[in-house]
């Protein structure tokens, strides 16, 4: 298995020397992220987010499906990233790395476990027929906080996503492709987004914010805190690493909060411009069939 | 089941009958296996967990093993112990069939015990002194034998456990507990109570998360919250379970010295000059 | 014919127009990297790049900018000790990719028992002394002829960047001003920071200063350089602004 490249003891203490004098590489503030830009596919439903030379593509799509046995009344819905060789030489294809393996449960905790998507609303006749959503994470270009970057990603596909549109009549499902009926958005709850902390030095007193590759590797400890724009918590995972004293993790918790809230409004802005670019004509209002659902 | 959550304002007892900052009964035992290098056995509650260490020894070719050992074996390496030189603390999580009560079997590659054991892992190497052990690999491997609720807890205090059985040098002990909040998140209950140690049905219907410190500090190990729960009471809750914390800290010093005591008292082992002036209390 | 050198943008397997191929009778014609010979008479580029010819010494090559390192004889790079073996270290010249070997005793004054301590993870500065196709390399940080380090050896403190290998071999060039269009450093010189470079062939840039604040100047407006390609004008301006966000 090829192992990730090693930094060298120049650069793991050139780094920590930097950090402890308030520097960081590129020269951000320790709470400042990187240029994040997202993009929307001319598709509905792909997201691809750029985080200074991190790149990730979501894309969400749905099929009709029957639902699991033990749950009827709820529709499908997964998330599934690969990490490839196509973002570092450290992947490998069908071999899940740690890196992997936790940012997948990250998505999930975040994005699933929260129930930012209404699974119920997925669901189109108890026990029998339901949509399964299902968005897939690619990981084009690795260079360190992938895990915020991947749940922007998944957000932003997912509020993008819409599905064909269906009706029930006498017992049968009509699915309408786009030129009948205009497709109709997910149910969506709340917006989660993930924020990293970097932890370094020996008492774990330094943490900052977006990490790149080469911080990430000298970095000791790292929290991922998911929040949504209401200040709810959706998970905290700070999964071992360097101790670092609570009342820091508050702090951190809060600065977390007003992050997710700009991610959260930089996420509405563009999808509404995305909105209007799509609505050239301005008669979307005339083709929604579905009522007016607050958003969050 | 839900649990009737409106009962506790009422006499301020959880359904166990226990008020908001008890613990459950924790009793814990280390040398228990005579053949490993160190043992334990723990249970919180209902939860009760085995932990068997081995090593530090050699590290032979796990490293390059076949599919099943390479992948506890990179998955455990991701405490930072595995830089060169550093000794690589490897985690094994098996759930015993039988110790929960809808018996869904978990296969070796549940992303669910992959990141147990990764957080174990990585938790345990941050206390242990890995560089005096370069090139060797501490296996750890824990058996959950019944669950009930912080689990991740009990893994994490057993497997210190084990490794003061072990005799692995280690900074302070990785103690934790699990805290949560009376109240669900839909009710948005301002005045929620926090509460300590959270039994499985608490933790089905309430958010709560797992917290561990190093020893006495208020120095966080590990935190995980896997529920929805407002930013305002992480406050209290992390307060409670890092005194809960200290509280663990305390029974797993206990039972430590217990051990110790008994065994220069059964003759075990032989009364050194250091060990003259030891505090046996 | 002109006696300056030229150049001309070449694909692999594009037709060299042999007016441009240099014909001096007193020396044979040399061939330099990404040009293949075949016989009789036939040159062929076989990667994309600048085709330069130098007619004063009678000599053609490609200027190309890859991102992987290939070792060759006679390179300076900035290696990494991946480990300790017997007599000689590992040394690790770009990730992914097999260990060049650094005998013990290739270090200024070295003998058995005065050999350098280099830890894992120490970086190098050293020369290749052997490049075969089948072989690892083989490195060097001393001179055989002199007996002297000459600049070579362990690195202390500072910082490596990564840059591509035809950033380095313009940083490389004895007036990399002229040849490569490169000024950043001399402007940063100018602006009164006190730092020491190394440039690698293998794609590394170390750079050493007093406070951390300088190394980190001076790597950005490398690295800036290097990712934007950059002429003299807007290396000026960029380190104008570096200068600027130091304050």
């Amino acid at each position: 298995m090829p192992r990730e490249a090693e930094p060298s003891l120049n650069e793991k203490t050139f780094v920590l020397q930097a950090l402890q004098e308030k520097l960081r590489l590129d020269g951000r503030e320790f709470d400042q992220y990187r240029p994040l830009e997202l993009t929307f596919g001319e598709e509905y439903g792909v997201a691809e987010v750029s985080l200074g030379k991190t790149k990730v593509l979501a894309k969400a799509s749905a099929e009709v499906t029957v639902p699991y046995p033990d749950r009827p009344l709820d529709g499908v819905f997964q998330i599934s990233t690969e990490l490839s060789p196509m973002a570092s030489p450290a992947f490998e294809v069908n071999r899940p790395t740690e890196t992997e393996v936790l940012l997948s449960r990250l998505l999930e905790k975040t994005v699933r476990r929260s129930g930012a998507l209404d699974t119920e609303s997925l669901c189109l006749v108890a026990g029998q027929k339901c949509w399964s959503v299902r968005v897939d994470v690619h990981v084009l270009s690795h260079d360190g906080n992938l895990i915020d970057a991947c749940c922007f990603a998944v957000v932003a596909a997912l509020r993008h996503f819409k599905k064909a549109d269906t009706s029930i009549e006498g017992g049968v499902l009509t699915v309408y492709t786009p030129a009948e009926r205009e497709p109709v958005p997910l149910g969506w709850l709340h917006s989660p987004f993930c924020v990293t902390w970097s932890v370094f030095g020996e008492e774990g007193d330094i943490a900052i914010l977006d990490a790149t590759r080469a911080e990430e590797q000298v970095r000791v400890g790292s929290c991922t805190i998911s929040l949504n724009r209401h200040g709810e918590i959706c998970q905290i995972a700070k999964l071992g690493g360097t101790a670092v004293e609570a009342i820091a993790l508050l702090n951190c918790t809060g600065i977390a909060l007003t992050k997710a809230k700009e991610l959260s409004s930089y996420l509405d802005g563009k999808l509404a411009e995305d909105a209007k670019r799509r609505d050239k004509s301005g008669r979307a209002e005339l083709l929604t069939a579905e009522n007016d659902r607050v958003t969050g | 089941m839900p649990l009737d959550t409106s009962a506790y304002n009422l006499a301020l007892l959880r359904v166990d009958g226990r008020r908001w900052n008890e613990l459950r009964r924790i009793h814990a035992q280390i040398r228990t296996q005579p053949a490993a290098d160190g043992s334990s056995y723990l249970e919180m509650g209902h939860t009760k967990v085995m932990c068997v260490v081995t090593g530090p020894s050699e590290s032979g070719a796990r490293r390059v093993g076949t599919t099943g050992g390479a992948a506890a074996g990179a998955l455990g390496s991701g405490g930072g112990g595995s830089r060169d030189g550093d000794a690589e603390v490897v985690v094994s999580v098996v759930l015993a069939g039988f110790s929960s009560v809808d018996r869904k079997r978990r296969g070796r590659n549940d992303k669910g015990i992959l990141e147990l054991q990764s957080t174990i892992s990585s938790a345990l190497s941050s206390s242990l002194h890995t560089h005096l052990y370069p090139r060797s690999t501490i296996s750890i491997s824990l058996h959950v034998l019944s669950q009930d609720g912080s689990l991740l807890a009990a893994l994490l205090n057993a497997a210190t456990l084990a490794c003061i059985d072990a005799g692995i040098a280690m900074t302070d002990y990785v103690a934790a507990c699990t805290a949560g909040s009376t109240s669900t998140y839909a009710a948005n209950d301002e005045k929620a109570d926090p509460l300590l140690d959270m039994n499985h049905q608490e933790e089905q219907e309430l958010p709560g998360l797992t917290v561990a410190t190093l020893g006495q500090s208020d120095r966080v190990i590990v935190l995980v919250c896997e529920s929805r729960v407002q930013v305002s009471r992480l406050e209290g809750m992390l307060a409670v379970g890092v005194d809960g914390c200290k509280q663990v800290r305390d029974i797993m010093d206990k039972v430590v010295r217990e051990k110790g005591r008994r065994m220069l008292e059964e003759g075990a082992i032989e009364k050194g000059v250091g060990l003259e002036d030891m505090d046996l209390d | 014919m002109e006696t300056q050198s030229q150049s001309f943008v070449v694909l692999p397997g594009d037709a060299i127009d042999p007016s441009i191929i240099p014909t001096t009778k007193t020396k044979p014609l040399r061939l330099g990297p990404g040009l293949r010979h075949i016989p009789p008479s036939e040159i062929v580029p076989t990667v994309s790049g600048k085709l330069i010819v130098d007619p004063r010494k009678n000599s053609m090559w490609v200027e190309y900018n890859s991102h992987r390192y290939i070792p060759s004889q006679n390179d300076l790079i900035i290696g990494q000790i991946a480990r300790n073996a017997a007599d000689f270290y590992y040394v690790n010249i770009s990730p992914y990719n097999s260990n060049a070997t650094l005998p013990h005793l290739s270090f200024e004054s070295a003998t058995k028992k005065t050999r350098p301590q280099l830890a894992p993870g120490q970086l190098i500065y050293a020369r290749v002394t052997l490049a075969n196709k089948h072989m690892d390399a083989e490195l060097e940080c001393v001179s055989s002829t002199t007996g002297k380090a000459e600049g070579l050896g362990p690195i202390t403190g500072g910082m490596v960047f990564d840059i591509s290998l035809g950033f380095a071999r313009r940083l490389l060039m004895a007036k990399s001003k002229d040849e490569g269009g490169l000024q950043v450093l001399e402007l940063l010189g100018e602006e009164g920071l006190a730092f020491e470079t190394a440039v690698g062939r293998n794609g590394k840039v170390w750079v050493g200063s007093d406070s951390p604040k300088i190394v980190i100047i001076v790597g950005r407006a490398l690295k800036e350089t290097d990712e934007g390609d950059l002429g003299v004008d807007a290396q000026k301006k960029l380190v104008k602004r570096l200068m600027r966000d130091m304050r």
